[in-house]
């Protein structure tokens, strides 16, 4: 009887660790869904991106006394939320200067051609952030330090961390501010028109270049601040980024790629599969038993399982 | 209105327009009409800003369109209704038609453009809130036309309206251009492939092949004309 | 010429030029740092010329080549460590390892495309990478063997070292240059170009594939094996890190890629620079190493897209070209027909060749093909005509295996297709062009032709032959087979297409809309070819709008609507009948068309 107490204990106990950190992972993916949805490029930076906002919101917390202005609770938060705007220049600035040079209206004619240049070309964006952050930051792993990532919450035997779950909140409030923006406002419908349709996006007035641009920064701030909020709750260094791309397109291709809504939901399901893991598998193992999910979901389902996809016309 | 001066469009080192000039005058109804892959759709796309030309000039109102980026020639007041319908497809009716009037001098009247638009296309009324991507194909080209009125253009280019739709349904079509290039005095240059139709309601016609036009005219020159009949209207 | 052994000999000359030189300069270099790095380059080189084996050839990206390398290195490591065997015998071990990963890794993986298949092969060596840490194996170091060193591949002197690497990489250069040059190369750049074309055109693509993973998984352990020798410790970053497949395609897409000479190239001039800047700055630019491979890859992917031996290629090329005059546009081809072209006329058909019965397909709700049901008889014309949209393509697509019919069954001279894929499909004798042509774009006419004709040809010569003697049915001779695709105009590309199908020597053709996009007298020129074609014995079933054309070259006719069919039969009674005007011809046509027939 015991036994099967401590069991599910056990079980919630993962279950809940998995949706704290689906929810974030979910942000995360948003961030990339928007950028493949709307640019319909596979961004392999995505994760470098995402170790850029770790380091920006740890700098802001330490350096920039972000903690010592506003405290070891409401610092870290508002870190991570202003790592956004720092990548979101950063991105910009990459677009502007290489990645558009191999998206958008110039290589509609040249599809697969397109594909082939964009993969390389974030791979080589990918490669440079690492390992510039190598030299920058070093490799000593670092995390934000706040009480938070420490304590936590208890609701009858299963404890839930405070820094993730903060975290859990502020990405499901993001993720639905992301929604609302895209389906109610003038900009929103744009990006998406650009989506949808870029030929028939410019045939209307849409500047379809500066519509990626916009998608791209954002989605790269997206990503982000969800590193920022998992800069919390545990260490990392500049590497960190290659384990989470595959986290994330884990989670997109199982939304449905291009679908945005379905990337948040595919987020979290990864994380419930990686938490989940450690209660059959050694924790070692628990980016392996992702990486294997991320292979049979683009084996079996390769269109995902929740979400409308908002592909062409 | 919109001129065209020996325009050379090439994919590839294939041409696709060789030395094609054409002219367009404010108020006229204009059609361009030839077999598929003649270059119809390359002339609008090169006019649209989609393709680069090699050389030659457009000009628009007496800009010159070659330089200007394709969303800034949607503000100049020229619709460009694609082949293909291209909606977005991911999007409601509603928000097609607002899309339509994204570049900013439609934005001002778009909500004053509406009733007449969906006056014009009853159908569309009904499916406002639905999404583009389930509208049957004659629904999708009247929507289409629509998110080109709602731009409130002075030029509408219409790129094969009838594509892929019964010919009971592309009579309607063409009935409703006629009615707007009537009663709203719409200049209208639409590319077809279907030479009866077309040339029935225009006023000028130019027949393309591989991408020359090899032939132009009035409605009436061209609709007499021996090698037209014989070889476009099955005479 | 690709395809074929003409100058092989001296290409082979330029490797042995190469592998000499090389081995001079190690003897000349005294510092055993600079040795090492001598050596390295060649290791790499190999890894680099295994990706560029799968990747370049067959254009499916891998991010996942880490996987053989560090496969082949941690199972030379292992036999030696824990079994004692000799990497002599450690590294072919690690090989066939490797070969199985690479089987097992592609029966699933082959399935993929594009960014799918880029994405999974980067999982691959990621997932493993975790798995060799979990069992134990951090850091493996091999041990000392001071007794017999050289029975372990153990020397003082690097240059052995040189030596045996040298030579792992002049035999894959020889394995890739023979490639190259036979149908194995030109089938995987076919499959590269064009994968359906290729499929339609009698290419299994899947096994040139396999063939290619397997040839390229061998390299990728054997340069993992060796590189393990030389460094002789190995962690699991080390031989299954992102940089390390990141180092076979840079390198690669660096130096030139889709042919061997582009991951030597690549090699020799990256891993020297990126090695130095490490050895020079490691200690406090710790990443410098990645950063200069990311800028490399960077520049190189906005500036020369094909890498360095492609762009040197193009500027000697064009310098060369730079004297003869340009070339001049088409001449003008505008002239309407002369006189109207006889009809068919009765001709006396065989039996039934190709038979659909009750053939559906839906894609999603919609239904592409809904019971169709007909026959077409041997020795006839067979128009199938009908609106855009009504599923014409669709139903070829069905027919030659690109795409299953979820019910019905559709028998050629008597044999069931459904189920069977294209490449079959076209070995049985059954062709077909598209709509929009699919050529090879960066192949001459000739060689998009041979490509057709490697399905019943037994060697190469023979491909040759036939597909010289498909052009000439065609009507293609001279500088017009020489010409490299791209650029063609559209009626030369709509014959070689042709050519294509009928270097093959199929029973039937299924020809969609080869008519398009030609003028008055161009379209005469094709329809005599496919006369002349059908009247030496082919089959041929077409999908075309102008019916002008049509009326006059179809024995019968198929009419389509929503994906069924509306009607069928004789051309002249098909297109009085009042469905077929509703729903495709229009009542303005009739109006103005009274009899077209007449």
């Amino acid at each position: 009887m015991e036994e099967l107490k401590w069991f599910f204990v056990d079980f919630f106990q993962a279950m809940s660790a998995g949706l704290l950190v689906g929810g974030i992972y979910g942000l995360m993916c948003v961030g990339l869904g928007i950028i493949f949805g709307v640019m319909r490029v596979i961004n392999f930076g995505q994760g470098d991106f995402m170790m850029l906002g770790m380091y920006g919101a740890y700098y802001m917390f330490t350096l920039l006394g972000l903690g010592v202005l506003l405290g070891p609770y409401a610092g870290p938060v508002a870190a991570a939320a202003l790592a956004g705007p720092v990548v979101f220049v950063i991105s910009w600035f990459i677009h502007l200067f290489l990645v558009r040079h191999v998206t958008g209206a110039r290589v509609v004619s040249s599809e697969a051609e397109g594909h082939y240049a964009q993969i390389i070309l974030t791979l080589g964006i990918a490669l440079v952030l690492a390992n510039g952050g190598l030299i920058v930051f070093g490799s000593l792993p670092v995390s934000i330090p706040t009480p938070m990532s420490r304590e936590s919450w208890s609701i009858g035997l299963i404890f839930l961390n405070k820094a993730r779950t903060v975290g859990f909140f502020i990405s499901v409030l993001s993720a639905a501010a992301l929604y609302l923006f895209l389906s109610r406002s003038t900009l929103g419908k744009a990006i998406r028109a650009a989506a949808d349709n870029p030929v028939a996006a410019s045939y209307v007035g849409v500047d379809v270049d500066r519509s990626h641009r916009f998608a791209w920064s954002l989605g790269c701030a997206i990503t982000a601040v969800a590193g920022g909020l998992i800069a919390s709750t545990q260490t990392f260094q500049p590497y960190i980024g290659l384990d989470f791309v595959i986290v994330m397109y884990a989670g997109v291709v199982l939304g449905g790629l291009g679908s945005i809504l379905g990337a948040f939901w595919g987020g979290l399901t990864i994380g419930l599969v990686q938490q989940m893991s450690t209660l059959i598998l050694p924790y070692q193992l628990q980016n392996t038993a992702v990486f294997v999910v991320f292979l049979l979901i683009i084996f079996f389902r390769p269109r995902g399982m929740f979400g409308r996809v908002w592909e062409r016309a | 209105m919109l001129r065209i001066r020996s325009l050379n469009v090439a994919y590839g080192g294939l041409h696709a327009l060789t030395d094609l000039s054409i002219e367009v005058g404010e108020g006229q109804f204009v059609a361009v009409v030839g077999p598929n892959g003649a270059g119809k759709t390359t002339l609008f796309k090169a006019i649209s800003g989609s393709v680069t030309p090699l050389s030659g000039e457009i000009t628009y109102g007496g800009r010159d369109l070659m330089k200007m980026p394709p969303a800034e020639r949607a503000r100049l007041g020229i619709a460009h209704v694609p082949e293909g319908r291209q909606v977005f497809a991911s999007m409601t009716v509603l928000e097609n038609l607002e899309m339509g009037a994204y570049a900013g001098r439609g934005r001002v009247d778009w909500k004053t453009l509406l009733p007449s638009i969906l006056d014009l296309f009853p159908v569309l009324d009904e499916r406002k809130d639905q999404l583009a991507g389930t509208l049957s194909g004659g629904e999708q080209q009247m929507l289409a036309i629509g998110r080109g009125l709602a731009s409130a253009p002075e030029l509408l280019m219409l790129d094969e309206p009838s594509m892929g739709l019964a010919p009971t349904i592309v009579d309607a079509i063409f009935d409703r251009v006629h009615q707007i290039h009537q009663q709203h005095n719409l200049t209208i240059l639409l590319v077809e492939q279907r030479v009866a139709e077309a040339l029935e309601s225009c006023d000028l016609g130019y027949v393309l092949e591989t991408g020359r036009v090899v032939l132009e005219g009035t409605h009436d020159a061209l609709m007499s004309n021996e090698q037209v009949r014989r070889a476009y209207l099955g005479m | 010429m690709r395809g074929t052994r003409e100058g092989i000999g001296r290409e082979i000359g330029l490797i042995a030029l190469f592998a000499g030189a090389y081995l001079a300069i190690s003897f000349a270099v005294q510092d055993s740092y600079y040795q090492l790095i001598m050596t390295l380059v060649l290791v790499w080189a190999t890894l680099a010329m295994s990706w560029n084996f799968l990747s370049g050839y067959s254009g499916m990206i891998s991010f996942g080549q880490a996987s053989f390398f560090g496969l082949g290195g941690y199972a030379m490591t292992i036999a030696f460590v824990d079994f004692g065997i000799t990497p002599w015998l450690g590294i072919p071990i690690g090989i066939v390892v490797g070969v199985l990963a690479g089987i097992i890794i592609g029966i699933p993986t082959f399935r993929l495309r594009g960014h799918y298949f880029a994405l999974s092969m980067l999982a691959y060596p990621l997932a493993m990478l975790y798995v060799f840490e979990w069992l134990g194996y951090q850091e493996v170091s091999l041990p000392m063997m001071r007794e017999a060193p050289a029975a372990f591949m153990q020397f003082s002197d690097q240059r052995v070292y040189i030596a045996l690497a040298l030579g792992m990489l002049v035999i894959c250069m020889l394995v890739s240059l023979l490639a190259e040059r036979t149908r194995f190369g030109m089938s995987l750049l076919a499959v590269k170009q064009n994968e359906l074309a290729a499929e339609a055109a009698g290419i299994d693509s899947w096994r040139w594939k396999m063939y290619a993973m397997m040839v390229s998984s061998a390299m990728a352990a054997a340069a993992g094996g060796f590189y393990a020798v030389v460094v002789l410790v190995v962690t699991p970053p080390s031989l299954f890190g992102m940089l390390v497949s990141a180092q076979a395609l840079i390198l690669t897409l660096f130096g030139g890629v889709g042919v061997y000479w582009g991951p030597v190239i690549g090699a020799i001039v990256l891993v020297p620079l990126a090695e130095t800047l490490h050895a020079e700055l490691g200690h406090i630019v710790p990443g410098i190493q990645g950063v200069v491979y990311g800028v490399a890859i960077i520049v190189i992917i906005l500036s020369a897209p094909d890498g360095i031996y492609w762009s040197i290629r193009d500027r000697l090329a064009r310098r060369r070209r730079a004297g003869a005059p340009a070339e001049a546009a088409p001449a003008p081809d505008v002239a309407f027909p002369a006189a109207p072209v006889p009809a068919a006329g009765d001709r006396t058909l065989g039996g039934p060749l190709l038979e659909l019965e009750n053939v559906s397909l839906s894609f999603g709700g919609l239904k592409a093909v809904d019971n169709v049901t007909l026959t077409v008889r041997e020795g006839s014309i067979h128009g199938i005509i009908g609106p855009n949209g009504a599923g014409k393509t669709t139903l070829f697509n069905v027919i030659n295996g690109f795409l299953k019919a979820e019910s019905g069954s559709i028998r050629f001279e008597g044999g069931e297709l459904v189920g069977l894929k294209p490449h079959k499909v076209c070995a049985l004798g059954l062709g077909r062009t598209f709509q929009v042509v699919r050529a090879f774009p960066r192949m001459s006419v000739l060689e998009n032709v041979m490509v057709g004709a490697y399905v019943h040809a037994a060697t190469d010569a023979e491909a040759v032959h036939r597909a010289r003697e498909a052009l000439q049915r065609v009507g293609l001779s001279g500088d017009q087979i020489t010409a490299t695709a791209s650029g063609l105009p559209t009626k030369q590309l709509r014959l070689m297409e042709l050519a294509r199908a009928l270097a093959a020597r199929p029973r039937l053709l299924l020809l969609d809309e080869t008519l398009a996009g030609l003028g008055h007298a161009e379209l005469d020129d094709i329809l005599a070819v496919i006369r002349q074609v059908n009247r030496e014995g082919v089959t041929v079933v077409i999908i075309e709008h102008t019916m002008q054309a049509m009326v006059k070259l179809a024995d019968a006719f198929s009419v389509l609507d929503h994906g069924s069919l509306i009607a069928g039969g004789a051309p002249a009674s098909v297109v009085k009948d009042p469905r077929v005007i509703e729903a495709y011809l229009g009542r303005k046509w009739m109006d103005r068309a009274q009899d077209p027939v007449a």
